[in-house]
């Protein structure tokens, strides 16, 4: 059994290194061949010229790491058999992916949304801290960092965009920059100045938790990120971002009593993003036909502690806040 | 006039440093920070 990956940028060779480094048979395509044959020697994979050479026999799952829009490609390669497995984090190839609901459905197969740092360890971050509480009335996530220069683009784009929330069985839109909040995330972090952002989160955690009244997401931003978030990037984005955060924070009650738990990840975000979708690929090779449709991380039909033990296996550290709200 | 604009002035800055230099007493008390996720044996 052998996992494709498509794209082979900071996330799709994180996930290859991950996927092999557990003995996981691995197939790489990326329209970059040299890129693609770079990678391939290095960790010993195969290149895969033709995706539709692809056999779901053989090959059942396929990562796709390339930039958005992925929903397109994901659709083909579900109509072809094939378990997919997203890490798009633009809101509307999100939203076309969790169209998809139906076709994987109707092709009894798996399409995880959101297989990546922020969003997707969130997802399971917050499932880890549901037992802590009785009833979870609020989830707030914020993440620091980029990627590769795909994502860096992408989170330039999310300032300038509609920023969606969760609010009290409604969905708002806020303008991408708003919402300012000091943020604390593990060291070397610390604190930082997060913002409102065109991100796909809430929509994934509101599926994911749907008896949460309030949901929003956040980003880090400088005051420089926010005056030229509409204007096109002045300098290209860095190979690779440096060390990265997610945060999340949920609010609800406890035995009569308000109370807030917080987790948190430092990490580069690229190595977060490999470890959770290599964790759920290997989840996806151990599951059996009776599960089919969209996954989202945290609703709980891939064993979401399972998973969540994997990507700490890989070297991710989650640390929660202990004391009053970070 | 002027001198007593200025002098007013020169004595709201005057006030106002003190204030700053006086602040509220202390350094406020750090609480909590972050750990290690501790888990529950599954």
């Amino acid at each position: 059994m052998s996992v494709a990956i498509i794209g082979v940028g900071v996330v799709g060779a994180r996930v290859a290194r991950q996927l092999t480094s557990s003995g996981i048979s691995v197939l790489l395509h990326d329209e970059r061949r040299d890129a693609q044959a770079s990678l391939a020697r290095s960790i010993r994979a195969s290149g895969l010229a033709d995706l539709t050479k692809l056999d779901p026999a053989t090959t059942p799952i396929v990562v796709i790491a390339t930039s958005s829009p992925q929903a397109p490609l994901a659709k083909l390669l579900l109509e072809l058999g094939h378990h997919v497995i997203c890490t798009s984090d633009d809101v509307e190839d999100t939203r076309e992916l969790l169209e998809l609901n139906d076709t994987a459905r109707l092709e009894k197969r798996i399409l995880v949304v959101g297989a990546t740092a922020c969003p997707g360890l969130s997802g399971l971050l917050i499932a880890e801290l549901t037992p802590r509480v009785d009833t979870i009335d609020e989830i707030h996530v914020a993440f620091h960092g980029t990627g590769g220069p795909g994502c860096a683009r992408q989170h330039h784009r999310a300032l300038a965009g509609d920023a969606i929330g969760w609010h009290d069985g409604e969905w708002i839109d806020r303008p991408g920059g708003s919402g300012r909040e000091l943020l604390w995330f593990p060291e070397p972090l610390g604190g930082k100045d997060c913002y409102r952002a065109e991100l796909p989160e809430p929509l994934l955690l509101h599926r994911s938790f749907p008896d949460v009244s309030r949901i929003s997401a956040r980003m880090s931003a400088t005051r420089r990120d926010r005056l030229t978030a509409r204007l096109p990037m002045m300098s290209p984005p860095h190979a690779e971002g440096g060390v990265g955060g997610v945060r999340v924070e949920i609010r609800g009650s406890l035995n009569g009593e308000r109370c807030t738990e917080v987790a948190g990840v430092a990490e580069r975000t690229g190595i977060i993003a490999g470890a959770v979708a290599a964790s759920v690929a290997m989840k996806l090779l151990e599951v059996t036909d009776s599960i089919s449709g969209v996954v989202t991380l945290g609703d709980g039909r891939l064993n979401d502690r399972a998973l969540l033990d994997d990507v700490i296996r890989r070297g991710i550290t989650v640390f929660e806040y202990i004391g009053s709200g970070a | 006039m002027l001198r007593r604009a200025i002098a007013a002035l020169s004595l709201a800055c005057l006030f106002a440093a003190g204030l700053r230099l006086r602040g509220r007493g202390g350094t406020p008390p750090e609480r909590g920070g972050w750990r290690e996720l501790t888990r529950p044996p599954s």
